[in-house]
């Protein structure tokens, strides 16, 4: 039955999945670290069939300043305040990792040209909360909290930033980081009381580029950390050990009930699941090992580095990118504790399988994804972060980074590249940009939680 | 106020003079030098320039490894100049900045200055 209510989002996540088909996309474009001394920037992206403008950016909201770093980003307002009746999902919150700036984009007023409501500004963050590099952006029913991955300095582990709805700033969300040595990714689930985070490493450690070897030096995390959502302060940590260095994107089903969650360890290249046990205690285990690959010339295999992670809105297939291998896998997780490989589509990469799509180079690998309310599209973007990208992927520098679209059959299993879609950021305005995260204006797949 | 003359070699040898006290990417930046820059607290590498010649006190950086200062690198928003320098700017200068880390490894003195190990300390 449609909730008349009122406020923003669904009633739940069966009632997202019958939401009108997304038809603009929000995604963001760097030029830091390319040398293109230009401001990043928010486009949106005609992703409605049927319009002549299909598969290209039809406009572009600069950012005030160079230097950014726009990352992630997220919604004012979710399917968490979906009984406010005075809440809308109005306001994208884009935070730059570098700058710490925050900037508030009104994506209502005009939803093909959002325009610049307010800029918080980072100086004035670190003064106030000796935060910095902010990273998620979770609405919590009116109030929003955002990850910041380093005190002012850029030391681990940083804190949460709290905002309230006219996007003040109200403090430290958090009591205490209790142990906590990083953070990063957060999701948090209300009925089981609460959030789990996962750690990247302190800004000064990965914003200047990925030292591998600093990562024997515990410089990066293998730890996430569960919650009291309520007192506001870590209750238990699970040490992943090799099973799970840079454990990066935190996924809570959608299903408010459910206690499962996943979280993908990116150098280690595995899916960790966590659950709560039937005694109430969390229990974790690995359900998914990618292997390394050789590379031809290389004399070392590679790992797949899983960049992101995702979930289906009815948490029935799980998504994960391999950004140094070049490949999305799908996997069914019906059964949350055997994921069963269903699908996978090969895009740049190192190892060469899929150089060029759809009359593009892809230069990078898939990184950044995005998956329609009903489970069917998935967009997926090319660049993980400037310095990344530079030691990695050097010639994104001339050749850009693009979005491709692919087609997922959640019936049987199985993925194509839609070979109607291409956004080249190659061919951007400005020169070449690369581009990261991919909202949607009616809510996504790692947006909207159910309180 | 001691002043230095800061000289951008791949900007045609365009010449600034510049506050010692203050961080080499505002001075520049006042003069109207447009460099790229990021966190300003010397954690990020988007600033990195390369040392030509000259001297720069920049003790608050932390981006850099050990290779990349014996290559020359500074951290522009956060170093100040001790002597006339002759810099190279922009990413233009960053032929050695990146590196995969996969294919060529520090060396144990090669990491940043709170984790590397001397190389007199080595047997």
């Amino acid at each position: 039955m449609t909730n008349h209510c009122c406020g923003p989002g669904y009633a739940s996540p069966a009632e997202a999945m019958r939401a009108p088909r997304e038809k603009l996309l929000y995604t963001i474009a760097i030029y830091t670290g390319t040398g293109i001394q230009k401001p990043d920037y928010l486009c949106t992206i005609d992703v409605d069939p049927e319009s002549s403008t299909y598969s290209q950016v039809i406009s572009r909201l600069q950012m005030p300043g160079i230097g950014d770093e726009l990352h992630h980003m997220g919604w004012n307002a979710c399917s968490s305040c979906h009984g406010d009746a005075s809440m809308e999902r109005k306001y994208l919150i884009v935070p730059g990792v570098r700058s710490t700036n925050l900037h508030i984009v009104d994506c209502a007023t005009d939803p093909r040209n959002p325009t610049l409501f307010k800029v918080i500004d980072g100086a004035e963050i670190k003064t106030r909360t000796n935060l910095s590099a902010p990273h998620t952006v979770h609405c919590l029913g009116s109030d929003i909290i955002i990850s910041m991955l380093g005190d002012a300095q850029g030391n681990a582990p940083g804190g949460y930033l709290q905002l309230n709805k006219e996007f003040e700033i109200v403090g430290r969300w958090e009591n205490s980081m209790g142990s906590i040595k990083f953070g990063y990714d957060f999701w948090y689930q209300p009925r089981h009381n609460v959030m789990v985070s996962s750690e990247w490493a302190a800004p000064n450690t990965f914003m200047p580029g990925f030292d591998l070897e600093e990562v024997g030096h515990l410089k990066y995390g293998r730890e996430i950390h569960f919650w009291d959502f309520e007192k506001k302060e870590p209750k238990q940590t699970f040490y992943l050990g090799e099973d799970g260095l840079l454990p990066l994107e935190v996924r809570f089903h959608h299903n408010p009930d459910s206690s499962h969650g996943f979280v993908g360890a990116a150098l280690s290249a595995n899916i960790i699941h966590w659950w709560k046990d039937a005694a109430g205690d969390w229990q974790w285990e690995k359900i998914v090992d990618v292997g390394n690959e050789p590379h031809p010339e290389w004399p070392i295999p590679i790992p797949g580095v899983i960049s992101v992670i995702l979930l289906s809105m009815d948490d029935t297939h799980l998504y994960l990118c391999n950004w140094l291998h070049g490949d999305i896998r799908q996997y069914d997780i019906s059964d949350p504790h055997n994921a069963t490989l269903t699908g996978q589509v090969w895009m740049g990469g190192l190892l060469g399988r899929a150089p060029e799509v759809n009359g593009v180079k892809v230069t990078g690998g898939p990184q950044m994804i995005q998956l329609s309310l009903d489970g069917k599209r998935l967009y997926v973007t090319t660049s993980l972060f400037s310095t990344w990208d530079n030691q990695f992927y050097p010639e994104i520098r001339t050749n850009g980074g693009c979005m491709l679209m692919v087609n997922c059959d959640t019936e049987n299993g199985g993925m194509e590249i839609d070979p109607r879609f291409v956004v080249d950021f190659g061919k951007e305005p400005n020169g070449p940009s690369r581009c990261h995260e991919t909202r949607y204006p009616g809510g996504d797949c790692t947006s909207d939680i159910w309180v | 106020m001691t002043s230095f003359t800061i000289t951008l070699a791949n900007q045609g040898g365009a010449a600034f003079d510049v506050d010692h006290r203050k961080p080499l990417l505002q001075s520049l930046r006042e003069q109207g030098v447009d460099l790229p820059y990021g966190c300003k607290y010397g954690g990020c590498i988007t600033c990195a320039a390369k040392i030509i010649s000259g001297k720069v006190s920049q003790k608050a950086q932390r981006a850099l490894n050990n290779r990349q200062i014996n290559n020359g690198y500074i951290i522009l928003c956060v170093a100040r100049p001790m002597s006339d320098c002759t810099l190279e700017v922009g990413v233009e200068c960053h032929d050695k900045l990146y590196r995969n880390p996969f294919l060529d490894p520090l060396a144990a003195h090669e990491l940043k200055a709170d984790i590397a190990t001397p190389l007199e300390a080595k047997k």
